[in-house]
């Protein structure tokens, strides 16, 4: 009875811990009622929910992609084209095309608190990530990154070039506000269980398989193209999720909101906290967001007599990705999910207080050989 | 009627030749770094901000002391980029490398913004002996157009020279052909990717120098666009190749010029995203860039006659 329990439970631990985070974080913000803190806890999420996409695609077949914010764009420009009112859509989207007007311009999905908005923009995330997954799962390594690279910039430019359809350079008008930080909770909760069922079920072990060895998982009778093409739908599927999120809660957006920046941060987050695992995910953007917002209000308050110059918040969020790089460049997780708490081992700390973990170093020179740092110095030894 | 027209379509055409030499340049040297250490470097991009920012400041130290400084910065940040980022990284995958220079170019950029005071808008001069344009048989040029092709002439010249005669150049070719095996026959990592990185540098404080003096413009993120069009046109010629990525970006450059004189406006701004477009076709139809792909055939063509001269006897 206990060991059939513990089973399940061992099968929901993870989504369910991660869960209970996000409701604590949701719940603490919106008791504390400051809407500085609101802004930066719905930019947490929308990014969580970016970085989530991103572990389904990159986490599992260890292809990275730099594009999964273009499908987010997506999410956002179309869920927000079919709930604007018809009043303002009349003013705004004077010029659009006439094979785009007649459904656009009917359409108001507001049903459900805006769901049918948000799911109808992620649906057509799906059917970009549909057509831009063809060829990109078929490129490998390097290749791969300036694909996805090149999807971005396309649809920035895109964006920014079409007006008739996305306004172009101008913010977006009368997008009606209807995702809360409790509704971005909810699908954050859907989308980790996604992200953690994929992960675990068998398409998911295939796919992993598939970056820890290339030959051998062929070998088996894995069809990478196949396993991987499913991840970047359903990558493009939360990306898109999210932008539609996005839209409906910080009304007024641009192209250049979905650019650069917002691809590096996310990354950064997957990168730092791991990017094998969802756990990885969720705990790298909590990291980063905490030291980003620490830094920001730096900036902002100052501490002791001096301030920090702004920029110092985004500098910081670059060193400590570049950091996690050089010396750990599994991430905080080390690709690893949260483990059941009867496997949490404490064994470290006895070994500490008895004295069998000695430090590493002893003099200066060593503690920058275990730190690496002493290749700077050294002399060519010929090694790569 | 007809010769006004021809001498307006040698007009673009020159025009066009001044853009894609410096898109030439950048292309080459983006290779340089793909080819030795599989390195795809985005924060090439920084470099030439941090070109520009020299030039501003040092503007009124006259065209020569403010060129000098800018090859000497440029070099000196292209030699610590690769001190501090990627030579404890050197033994990651590629990947790993794009991720950091993708961080490298952000953490700079963001370093300009903090320390320039990007409130005020900062120009680099022109000087106006250079950019003014004097008409030669009816097409009108002016002195740095001429002087970015003797530049990038000078450059090429001297790049094939050196990577053809020098010791150095057979190393760095050596070492694009194949990392390992070049290091086992004794050439010296850290001297062949420090070397690549300092030409790196030189050819890109040339670009920075050439680029602000036409545009003048100086921005953190000054060197995101151009990058991003040298990088795709070394795609197209094959980033594999020292001279594919110099033909690809300078084609591009050309072509991407032409395009924007010639399109109507409301298509003229859809030319990059095309562009973009192309090169996950070329990424995934010719993954060694174009150039190569034809050298590739021609090595076919040899193999198939050598074997049918050689079947008779």
């Amino acid at each position: 009875m206990i060991k059939s329990f513990e089973r399940y439970a061992r099968i929901v631990w993870t989504p369910f811990f991660l869960s209970i985070l996000l409701v604590i974080t949701w719940v603490v913000v919106e008791l504390n009622g400051d809407i500085f803190y609101q802004n930066e806890a719905e930019k947490l999420f929308l990014r969580l929910m970016i970085v989530i996409g991103l572990q389904i695609f990159s986490g599992n077949s260890g292809v990275l992609s730099f594009g999964q914010v273009a499908f987010m764009a997506v999410g956002a420009y179309m869920s927000a084209l079919l709930t604007i009112p018809l009043e303002i859509k009349k003013f705004t989207f004077l010029s659009m095309p006439e094979v785009m007007k007649s459904w656009v311009f009917p359409a108001h999905l507001n049903e459900w608190n805006g769901t049918t908005g948000t799911l109808a923009g992620a649906g057509f995330a799906i059917l970009f990530a549909a057509v831009f997954g063809i060829p990109i799962v078929r490129l490998i390594g390097v290749a791969a990154g300036i694909g996805t690279i090149a999807i971005l910039v396309a649809m920035n430019v895109f964006i920014q070039q079409t007006s008739s359809i996305t306004r172009g350079t101008s913010t977006q008008i009368g997008v009606p506000q209807t995702t809360t930080l409790g509704s971005t909770v909810i699908w954050l909760v859907i989308a980790i269980v996604i992200a953690y069922a994929f992960r675990q079920s068998r398409l998911g072990l295939r796919l992993r398989a598939s970056r820890e060895n290339e030959r051998a998982a062929k070998s088996v009778g894995v069809n990478i193209a196949k396993e991987r093409y499913l991840a970047f739908v359903l990558s493009g599927f939360i990306c898109g999720l999210g932008g539609a999120l996005y839209a409906h809660y910080f009304i007024s957006f641009s192209y250049l909101d979905f650019y650069f920046d917002l691809t590096f941060i996310t990354i950064a987050m997957l990168v730092v906290g791991g990017m094998g695992s969802v756990s990885g995910g969720v705990i790298g953007a909590y990291f980063l967001t905490f030291i980003y917002v620490a830094f920001q209000r730096l900036e902002v308050n100052g501490l002791f007599d001096g301030k920090a110059p702004s920029g110092t918040a985004d500098l910081v969020l670059a060193l400590a990705l570049l950091l996690t790089l050089i010396y750990r460049p599994k991430g905080i997780t080390g690709g690893k999910e949260i483990p059941f708490p009867t496997d949490w081992s404490f064994r470290w700390v006895g070994r500490l207080l008895r004295g069998e973990i000695r430090p590493k170093a002893h003099s200066l020179s060593e503690g920058l050989k275990v730190l690496g740092l002493d290749r700077l110095s050294s002399k060519d030894k010929g090694q790569r | 009627m007809i010769v006004g027209s021809a001498s307006v379509v040698i007009q673009y055409i020159l025009d066009s030749i001044a853009n894609g030499s410096l898109y030439a340049l950048m292309a080459l040297s983006l290779s340089l770094l793909f080819g030795v250490m599989g390195l795809m470097n985005f924060a090439y991009g920084e470099l030439i901000m941090s070109g520009a920012f020299t030039m501003y400041y040092t503007h009124s130290w006259g065209p020569v002391g403010m060129i000098a400084m800018t090859v000497i910065v440029v070099v000196v940040m292209s030699l610590l980029m690769e001190l501090l980022a990627f030579r404890p990284l050197r033994k990651a995958g590629p990947s790993t490398l794009l991720i950091t220079s993708f961080a490298l170019s952000i953490a700079l950029q963001k370093l300009a913004y903090m320390t320039t005071n990007p409130g005020i808008p900062k120009t680099v001069r022109p000087y106006p002996w250079l950019t003014q344009q004097f008409e030669v048989s009816g097409v009108l040029m002016s002195r740095l157009e001429v002087i970015i092709w003797v530049m990038t002439i000078v450059l090429l010249v001297g790049m094939t020279l050196l990577l053809k005669r020098t010791a150095l150049g057979i190393q760095l070719r050596a070492s694009t052909e194949d990392f390992r095996m070049s290091q086992l026959v004794g050439v010296k990592a850290n001297r062949v990717i420090s070397s690549a990185f300092a030409i790196t540098g030189l050819l890109a404080s040339v670009v920075t120098v050439l680029f602000m003096l036409g545009h003048g413009d100086v921005r953190p993120n000054v060197g995101q666009g151009p990058v991003l069009v040298a990088f795709v046109g070394g795609v197209i010629g094959g980033l594999g190749s020292l001279p594919g990525a110099a033909l690809g970006g300078f084609v591009l450059g050309l072509v991407l010029n032409i395009l924007q004189a010639t399109l109507p406006r409301s298509l003229q701004g859809h030319t990059t995203m095309f562009a973009f477009l192309g090169v996950i076709a070329i990424l995934v139809l010719q993954p060694g860039g174009m150039i190569v792909s034809i050298r590739k055939l021609r090595r076919k063509r040899d193999q198939a006659a050598a074997l049918s001269e050689g079947a008779p006897s």
